[in-house]
């Protein structure tokens, strides 16, 4: 049995191998033949050229920036203990790119010399801000994660603000951001094999520690590894790899993640092989993909840029190989949250956050930027702004408060901390119901772009909880997946918003995610459709309650789990669609209001949801006011503040609660 | 009465920003204190002498489409995609110019005053004739028709002129590009404004493709190889660290339109623009073709 699955794995990855090298053989093909219509004499010349210059090293720079990427994300699973750690979840990548962007803004000169030194700095930031700010809970798995998560966001958004307040075109974060191959010279293809060389090395060195790394921290102590010298040595070498393929070709997603998970998945047991399986795999993952980019280019050029378009691969490669395999071992991810102190007095809680979202609601109803400065506005000319801020904050305001309560749904029923419609995948698959909607009806009115976003995120979810449900599919694989879901619907949308068709452009504008077209007709709808399904909340309270405790408890005291399920899903993916149309589904408010709430201290299921809505309301209005201020008259994504506000408090609470509990 | 009552309040929101804007500055002929989101509009209003109270992206405006000026009374309302409207209100603008791109917008803006969309862009519809005709709509809509047909008509005048003095010069096909990143282009085809004006000039476009409508540059740098022969026009932007990129680039330094030194940067020109775009794109080409060392390969 465990054979034949071995053999069947080895024929898959034969199999797509082989592919990757017909479509490459393909287009040297094209290059190497004699031509079929008579060309000027030193056409062929150019041919020679364009194959020597062009094919041949783009080929190569797929296999090495894909093995070093492999070679990457299995270092940083490996020291980290942590199966979602790799270079964009601990946002090496969005680092090194934040760094670029500011290098070609502010200092052109030094990216002229040294663009890799300027990626790898910022990669580097980015870990060790991730590292600084988990250290107190011992890099504990979930705390990595959530803070790379956080730190990869708010570099992300950070480019598109830069990018947008200098006035750029909006198109290019979106496109140029993603990984593009195309050469024109073996240089990168050398820098990064030189790089993949000395980390395959290295590795290979450090194959001992690192074995004993991936023990607890007392028994690798105990067997004399020099921990912490290890640990920033391994890192290191896995970030100079990634920063130095974002220099060279850009932000390549989703190869860091999958080639280790894949490489697992394909049964490589010890140290040794997966050392070899994990860049081999990551190598053919972005070969194929590439082959796959260039074969459905037209011959007005490429539809998807590469590094968007490896997950249009690698993500239903994973979703169909997860569930697959039974003997998953995973280094544990405790993704329990750790005990919070509950408060004695709720509901005092419950009453502060709900004067301190009203103070938000006044200051953003009244201060704002203006030509003159700052402004508080009052009389007539606050009736005339009220037009606009009126619909804003009402909103963002509800919007935040859907999200946040999605998210907190999401976590109780699947009893997974990191779960949230963004990590899910759940907001970005509202946007492939909202992009059906745009292409298939000629003008989708308001009620047909709602229902089409709630039916992709009701999908999504649905999709993701029959995943969860299935036996042995523990957390981590949950997340894995959501992951790879969320990737997926992205790099869907990213291939659209490539077509540049009015469409495109409307898509686009909602991926940005504005409240500046909230009319007075789309607050009383967003704020009705808030009310209407928050108000079913305390409604399910006890379901909530109940079902973390497990299928067989719940059953045995008479809950209708199955049904409760399917009610609670379907609830959590109304409330992202809803806000989701409004604010774009990069928010981040769903995964942080519901902590931010219980780490406060609203531990009941039905305080906890309160808090959480007050808490993702107001972040959101405060979040929007941001957004609409700082660069006036420029907008700035609303993501950006919402990720700068709440991040670093989460970050900070995570570590206070770890230390109150010892 | 009333009109004073409206005077107090524009003057009282005038002060409350900190702005202190003459009523008249505004004005156009007809009176009208027009607000431009399209940067085609912009380009074709101020072409027709008429000052916007307010435009967006005025910063990027002034680097990337260059003329016609704009005035420094005009208000910069922010970026195209989410223009600022409570500057907008405030502005008090009673027509406010956009276009078939800014559709999901129209909503708002007409909370604000009467919007004017001028439609220049369309799949697969060679782009002169319809900035043509919102020039002439702009004319009407303002009361400067009489200033809006003589634009036209001296626009294409001008332009058989350049063509003129091309004639007998230029025999290659014509390519114009943009650079995304040192490793990818987008040509411009029949359907852009620049393969429409290559074409009023007399010259053949080498891209006989459509050009994509998005701004993304899809083409890898080798798809230039396929037009060995044409005269190679850059449009910018081109930032530093793409000239730099071409130095080392084995394959750009290797194509035949490099080699023979065929390739020319011309000045900054709206991609999307309208009528005065279309000028200014037909005076840099016709200048960058004349210029010796491009003339020699003719």
């Amino acid at each position: 049995m465990a054979e034949r699955v071995a053999v069947n794995r080895i024929l898959l990855w034969s199999g797509l191998a082989l592919a990757a090298a017909a479509l490459s053989i393909r287009q040297i093909a094209g290059h190497a033949a004699a031509p079929s219509i008579p060309l000027p004499p030193d056409a062929a010349w150019l041919d020679g050229v364009i194959l020597y210059h062009s094919v041949l090293p783009r080929i190569a720079v797929a296999l090495v920036a894909g093995a070093a990427l492999g070679l990457s994300g299995l270092l940083l699973q490996r020291v980290l203990r942590n199966p979602l750690a790799e270079p964009s979840t601990l946002g090496v990548s969005a680092g090194a790119q934040l760094a670029l962007t500011l290098g070609m803004l502010y200092a052109p000169a030094l990216m002229n010399h040294a663009r890799e030194g300027v990626a790898l700095a910022g990669g580097l930031a980015a870990v060790g801000l991730i590292l600084a700010m988990t250290w107190r809970r011992g890099l504990e798995p979930v705390a990595v994660v959530l803070a790379g998560m956080m730190v990869a966001l708010t570099a992300t958004m950070g480019s598109a603000a830069l990018i947008l307040a200098n006035g750029e075109y909006l198109f290019s974060i979106f496109l140029w951001g993603g990984g593009a191959l195309a050469q024109q010279s073996w240089g990168p293809t050398m820098t990064i094999a030189v790089r993949l060389l000395i980390g395959v090395g290295a590795a290979f060195l450090l194959m001992r520690p690192l074995a004993i790394l991936g023990l607890d921290d007392a028994s690798a102590r105990s067997l004399g590894v020099a921990l912490n010298a290890t640990r920033f040595g391994v890192i290191g070498v896995a970030v100079w790899l990634a920063a130095s393929v974002t220099a060279e070709v850009g932000v390549i997603g989703f190869v860091g993640l999958a080639a280790p998970a894949l490489a697992h998945l394909s049964g490589a047991r010890t140290q040794g092989q997966r050392l070899v399986a994990a860049p081999l795999i990551g190598a053919l993952l972005l070969w194929l993909t590439d082959g796959l980019v260039q074969l459905l280019a037209g011959v007005d050029g490429e539809r998807v840029p590469t590094g968007a378009a490896t997950a249009l691969l690698g993500g239903p490669l994973l979703l169909w190989l997860l569930p697959r395999l039974r003997m998953f071992e995973w280094p544990s991810l405790n993704s329990r949250p750790a005990p919070s102190r509950r408060s004695a007095r709720p509901y005092r809680l419950i009453a502060l956050f709900a004067i301190l979202g009203a103070v938000a609601v006044g200051l953003a109803l009244t201060v704002g930027y203006g030509p003159g400065g700052w402004t508080l506005s009052t009389g007539p000319l606050l009736d005339t702004l009220l037009g606009w801020r009126g619909p804003r904050v009402t909103v963002a305001a509800a919007a935040g408060a859907m999200l946040a309560a999605a998210g907190m749904l999401l976590q109780r029923v699947t009893a997974n901390p990191l779960a949230s419609p963004e990590i899910l995948g759940v907001g970005t698959g509202a946007g492939v119901g909202l992009t059906a909607a745009l292409f298939l009806v000629a003008a989708p009115g308001f009620g047909v772009q709602l229902a089409a976003s709630a039916a992709g995120a009701v999908l999504t979810l649905a999709a993701m909880l029959a995943l969860s449900l299935r036996a042995g599919f523990g957390p981590e694989r949950l997340l894995l997946a959501g992951i790879a879901m969320s990737a997926l619907c992205s790099a869907v949308l990213t291939a659209v918003i490539a077509t540049g068709t009015p469409q495109a452009f409307a898509l686009l504008r909602w991926l940005s995610g504005s409240t500046n077209e909230a009319g007075p007709g789309d607050s009383w709808f967003c704020a009705g459709v808030a009310a209407l399904l928050l108000a079913t909340l305390p409604l399910t309270a006890k379901w909530l309650e109940i079902l973390p405790l497990g299928d067989v408890t719940a059953r045995s005291i008479g809950l209708p789990v199955r049904r409760c399920r399917v009610l609670l899903v379907l609830l959590a993916g109304l409330l992202t669609a809803a806000a989701a149309l409004f604010v774009g589904p990069l928010s981040f408010i769903g995964l942080i209001a519901p902590h931010l709430a219980r780490l406060a201290g609203l531990g009941r299921p039905l305080q906890q949801g309160i808090g959480a809505v007050l808490i993702g309301g107001g972040l959101m209005v405060v979040s929007d006011w941001l957004a609409r201020t700082v660069a006036f008259p420029y907008q700035l994504p609303l993501g950006l503040f919402a990720a700068l506000l709440a991040g670093p408090y989460l970050i900070w609470l995570l570590g206070r609660s770890d230390a109150r509990s010892h | 009465m009333t009109a004073r009552a409206t005077i107090t309040r524009r003057h009282a929101l005038g002060l409350a920003a900190g702005a202190v804007l003459l009523p008249c500055l505004g004005h156009a002929a007809s009176g009208r204190r027009v607000a431009v989101i399209d940067w085609a509009g912009l380009e074709t209003a101020l072409a027709l002498g008429i000052v916007p109270v307010a435009a967006t992206e005025l910063i990027q405006f002034r680097k990337v489409v260059v003329e016609p000026e704009v005035p420094d009374s005009v208000i910069d309302l922010g970026l195209r995609g989410t223009p600022n409207y409570e500057a907008l209100t405030l502005a008090e603008p009673d027509l406010i110019l956009t276009s078939n791109y800014y559709e999901g917008q129209r909503a708002s803006l007409q909370r604000v005053a009467e919007t004017l969309s001028l439609p220049i862009y369309q799949p697969g519809v060679p782009p002169y004739t319809p900035a043509e005709d919102a020039a002439l709509a702009l004319g009407r809509a303002l009361g400067r028709e009489a200033e809006a047909r003589a634009f036209v008509a001296g626009a294409e005048a001008e332009i058989a002129r350049l063509g003129d003095s091309l004639r007998g010069v230029v025999r290659r096909p014509v390519l114009a590009i943009n650079f995304g990143d040192a490793r990818h282009v987008r040509a411009f085809g029949d359907d852009s404004m620049f393969g429409t004006v290559l074409q009023r000039l007399g010259l053949h476009n080498a891209w006989a493709s459509q050009s994509s409508y998005s701004a993304a540059a899809p083409l890898g740098i080798e798809a230039l190889a396929r037009m060995p022969d044409a005269i190679t026009v850059v449009v910018p932007p081109l930032p530093p660290d793409v000239v730099r990129g071409l130095d080392d680039s084995a394959l750009w330094q290797a194509l035949p339109m490099v080699r023979e030194k065929r390739v020319s940067v011309i000045g900054p020109v709206n991609h999307f623009g309208g009528l005065p775009a279309a000028l200014r794109f037909a005076r840099l080409v016709t200048a960058a073709l004349l210029r010796p060392e491009t003339a020699r390969h003719g």
